[in-house]
């Protein structure tokens, strides 16, 4: 673990040069490179703590890429692990690598889940053109041969995308996993580019990755993987509403050390459930296509543990670990 | 005396080879694409064996190799660069920037005076624009110094 | 006009106080990277990305303070050929052929002018051709699927180098080289672990950037060292500034013959402004007939050059921006930029982003005039600073790479691997291996792998998938062609001689 320590005495040392005197100042680490999903959970909700009064300083975000979040969770479990001043951005896609083991052997236990505090719902599109009219007529043609369709999403093979029309599938029945065909691109976009060419019969991501190219029209949304109907977007029915038992909504939350104290750990969930409740947020998740996804506390904690359970025996019965 | 581009296909080939085993050596996990993790690399060790071997049998002309003293310049320019990289962190930005610079600035014109100076003010000057120019975090000295 | 109103809204963009105050900042600097011997495009643009990370620009600022240090170093390059005889970058090389002796009859002036006009035509009229040429590429974007992608990689690597080094070998082996390291790191689809050795730091991969900087800027260092910074002390003077529009009248044709064989050099992946700039000179002696005085001085073998160096440069923007594939060393490492800024070229940038895409047009446009002011009129402030001595450049150059490097991981690692690379660059340039398709192959080669694995993946592992689509076939045929020509094309173009130069590398 050279690598950690190394960041971490760089990560002091910047600190160090520029916030010298607040020594209190709370820290967010977005275990990616600037621009992404995480930096803008830690920028977006580090924004609202300070300007709602919760915290007494400006938060300090600090980009930790590598891994896939896998170097910011092990230098949080290694080296902060009693912090009370850090939060750590994490999304699906964490609790997706956690129960695959894809964090060198690292497991979800090994930090607190404080809170989810918006969710972006998976959704299953086709072409324009495409034959298929429902997520029946979908599911219905794989059953009968698995080879004539071929699902694009965002990420890699194994990958939270990829795991959305395997929950569908398995709600309806079919478990024959490693037939289904899915190639992972770089981000939802080229998914849907894919797709719209007709070298993909159909996409699956995030609605706000798909929001824009749904009102142009040049593809049809068969199915949004959440418990009600998207704002903005009621005429995508529901996957629950045409009998698949599915939901999968990408939430936006975060984690903080193991080994904080339960009232600090109860602090933060406050903390985090005001944000949830302010205009300025709610206002957030509107301009960027999030839709409501609460869960703070020990409650999401439970949540968690649930999901990546369930997570973690899907991937083997895909076969993606052993 | 052996054309450097014969020395140079044979280390082709041989890294090729290498490259090779090493592919083989990836462990896939369970999921596999009809392709898996190990062919994409295969194929590159493939296609470098044969430039290898077509290097190896039409060899160019022969470069100008830089004599002795070319040489041992280039390597004591190497091991300023690595002493650079592992002292910038420890040591501050100044004095390793100080002597670097004004050792390479001595190892392309021999002037001590000239090079000393070309290191000092490089130091400084950089430092300040990095420092308060680009807001870059930048210690100056050894932090045991700083306090 | 879609066109003229995305124009519009890029102008918008792009002529806010500080996005000018950077396109200037990048016109000059680039005019004096371009201008200093041993500094190009490519290893400019490569040393300054880190930088432009550290003053925290967004992307369109990045991208408007690079191109124009990408244009500056164009315009910038003739400079030292005219009055040095010693090209600034490789594509200047053409440009030392009358350039230089122009400078000795005492029309030093004269000739920096009519170069300087002659890139504002070739870089002005190319960043239209841009405007029109890449929308209409751009929209058969849904067309590019598995099989078309992997092959327009194909013929990018077939086709760079191929006629920048001599030995197509070299070439080849370069490209395999780069994609050897790109396999370093975790497999995309699967996870595993490839060619790291156990080693943390290299489960990410190699950064781009490290490579670019170390094969480009530290190996610099070590060439100087060799050459023992043979004094670039300035030996010709610049008389009164006039504008000769006798000459510039006489070589209009030139510059715009040149223009459009500059342009369509640039288009091509791989061919590159090297390419444009010699075949606008060859052209131009050869309808002359032997009458004009070529080689002796002749306005017009200033012109055409410079005219289509500039050309290529915008040209070349064009499949990096709507295909992701980089037409010539300095695109790729503008692709590099452009990833980092996670901005992914290609055909839907241009519906996706259209603020970056025309933003980016818009202030090239307004580099040319910034640099057309600065390269003539003011000339004469890069003249003096030609006269900066190697012994002070080349420390600056290693100390700005390091804290560039630096800025952007943290980590004392991928400074050494910097240095490695470095080595690796100055043995592979005294071996002529080609070093920039090297880069494009680090840079493309987990996406090529990518696109085969995920055609494979949809034709349940049919190969003749490669071969699909009249699309694809055309590329294939292209591929196969373009790294077969210059084998033919190298006995019946015999290049003119010219100047040995220190920078064999900087091809763009």
């Amino acid at each position: 673990m050279k690598k950690i320590s190394i960041r971490a005495l760089l990560g002091g040392v910047a600190l160090a040069a520029t916030i010298s005197g607040s020594a209190f100042a709370t820290e967010c680490i977005a275990p990616a490179d600037a621009g992404g999903g995480w930096d803008f959970t830690c920028r977006q909700i580090g924004k609202l703590l300070y300007d709602l009064k919760l915290v007494d300083a400006p938060v300090q975000v600090t980009n930790m890429a590598g891994a896939g979040g896998g170097v910011a969770y092990t230098y949080v479990v290694s080296d902060r692990g009693t912090d009370a001043d850090l939060i750590v951005a994490a999304s699906s896609a964490t609790t997706t690598r956690l129960a695959q083991n894809a964090y060198a052997g690292m497991a979800a236990d090994q930090v607190r889940w404080v809170g989810a505090i918006g969710g972006d719902p998976g959704v299953i599109v086709v072409a324009k053109d495409s034959p298929y009219q429902t997520l029946g007529d979908l599911v219905e043609a794989i059953k009968a041969d698995p080879s004539k369709v071929t699902f694009a999403g965002g990420s890699a093979a194994g990958g939270f995308d990829h795991l959305k029309p395997l929950m569908v599938l398995k709600a309806a029945g079919f478990s024959d996993f490693a037939k289904v065909k899915y190639i992972g691109l770089d981000g939802g976009a080229e998914a849907i580019t894919q797709t719209i060419g007709g070298f993909t019969q159909a996409m699956t991501g995030d609605m706000s990755e798909i929001s824009g190219f749904i009102k142009s029209g040049d593809v049809r949304a068969l199915a949004v993987l959440s418990a009600e109907p998207v704002p903005g977007f009621e005429e995508i029915p529901t996957a629950k509403s045409q009998g698949f038992d599915v939901e999968v909504v990408n939430w936006r939350g975060l984690y903080v050390p193991k080994d904080i104290s339960d009232e600090q750990f109860n602090a933060w969930a406050e903390k985090l459930q005001t944000v949830a409740d302010s205009a300025e947020w709610k206002q957030i998740m509107a301009d960027n296509g999030l839709a409501p996804f609460t869960k703070v506390g020990t409650e999401f904690q439970g949540w968690v543990d649930e999901v990546v359970a369930e997570t973690n025996a899907l991937s083997k019965e895909i076969g993606i670990i052993q | 005396m052996m054309k450097s581009d014969r020395i140079f296909g044979l280390v082709v080939v041989l890294s090729a080879l290498a490259y090779f085993a090493g592919a083989w050596q990836i462990q896939a996990g369970m999921m596999m694409d009809p392709l898996g993790p190990r062919a994409f690399p295969m194929l590159i060790a493939a296609a470098g064996l044969i430039c290898g071997i077509g290097i190896l049998l039409r060899p160019d002309a022969e470069p100008e190799w830089p004599g002795a003293r070319a040489w041992i310049g280039m390597a004591i320019a190497l091991a300023v660069l690595v002493a650079y990289a592992y002292t910038i962190v420890p040591m501050g930005f100044l004095i390793p920037t100080a002597v670097a610079s004004a050792a390479i600035a001595y190892l392309i014109e021999p002037k001590a005076t000239q090079s000393l100076l070309t290191g000092l003010g490089l130091s400084v000057v950089l430092f300040v624009i990095f420092k308060y120019g680009l807001g870059l975090g930048l210690q100056p000295f050894p932090r045991a110094l700083m306090g | 006009m879609d066109t003229l109103a995305n124009l519009w809204m890029g102008f918008g963009v792009a002529l806010t106080p500080y996005t000018l105050f950077l396109a200037i900042c990048g016109c000059f600097l680039g005019t004096i990277i371009g201008a200093l011997p041993g500094l190009g495009p490519s290893n400019g643009v490569a040393i300054l990305i880190p930088l432009a990370f550290a003053l925290k620009l967004d992307a369109i600022e990045s991208l408007v303070l690079l191109t124009s240090v990408y244009y500056g170093c164009m315009y910038g390059g003739r400079i030292s050929s005219i009055l040095l005889n010693i090209p600034g970058d490789e594509p200047a090389m053409m440009t030392t052929l009358d350039g230089f002796p122009m400078a000795k009859q005492g029309r030093a002036g004269d000739a920096l002018v009519i170069s300087g006009v002659a890139s504002f035509v070739g870089s002005f009229l190319s960043t239209v051709g841009l405007v029109v040429v890449a929308p209409l590429l751009a929209s058969v974007a849904y067309r590019f699927g598995p099989a078309e992608y992997f092959a327009l990689y194909m013929l990018a690597f077939a086709t760079l180098g191929g006629l920048t080094s001599n030995n197509q070998a070299k070439s080849a082996f370069a490209a395999c080289l780069g994609l050897g390291l790109a396999m370093v790191g975790l497999d995309n689809s699967t996870s595993a672990a490839r060619f790291t050795g156990g080693n943390l730091h290299l489960y990410d991969g190699i950064d781009f950037l490290v490579a670019i900087v170390g094969l480009f800027a530290i190996s610099e260092i070590f060439i100087f060292i060799e050459s023992h910074g043979r004094s670039s002390a300035l030996g010709i003077k610049v008389g009164k500034l006039l504008i000769p529009w006798g000459d510039l009248k006489r070589s209009f044709g030139a510059m715009m013959r040149g223009t459009g064989l500059g342009f369509i050099a640039g288009i091509l992946p791989g061919a590159g402004a090297s390419l444009g700039s010699f075949m606008a000179y060859m052209a131009e002696k050869s309808i002359s007939g032997g009458k004009g005085t070529f080689g002796k001085g002749d306005p017009r073998g200033v012109a055409a050059p410079e005219a289509g160096n500039n050309a290529a440069a915008g040209g070349a923007m064009i499949p990096m921006l709507t295909l992701g594939v980089p037409g010539s060393g300095t695109t790729a490492v503008m692709l590099a930029l452009l990833l980092t800024l996670n901005i992914t070229p290609g055909p839907r940038l241009f519906t996706d982003q259209p603020q970056v895409v025309w933003g980016l047009i818009a202030s090239l446009f307004i580099a040319n005039f910034v640099l057309l002011f600065m390269n003539v009129p003011l000339v004469r402030i890069f003249v003096k600073i030609l006269s900066v001595p190697p012994w002070f450049l080349m420390p600056m150059v290693t100390m700005v790479s390091f804290v560039g490097i630096f800025s952007l991981s943290g980590s004392y690692f991928d400074l050494l691997m910097m240095i490695a690379f470095g080595v690796l660059g100055y043995i592979l340039r005294k071996l002529d291996v080609p070093t920039v398709p090297v880069i494009l192959g680090i840079l493309l080669g987990n996406q090529m792998e990518d696109w085969l694995r995920r055609g494979l993946t949809i034709s349940d592992g049919d190969w003749m998938f490669l071969f699909s689509s009249p699309i694809a076939v055309g590329l294939w045929i292209l591929a196969v062609g373009g790294f077969v020509a210059p084998v033919f094309l190298r006995r019946v173009l015999k290049r003119p001689p010219v100047p040995k130069t220190d920078m064999p590398m900087d091809q763009d």
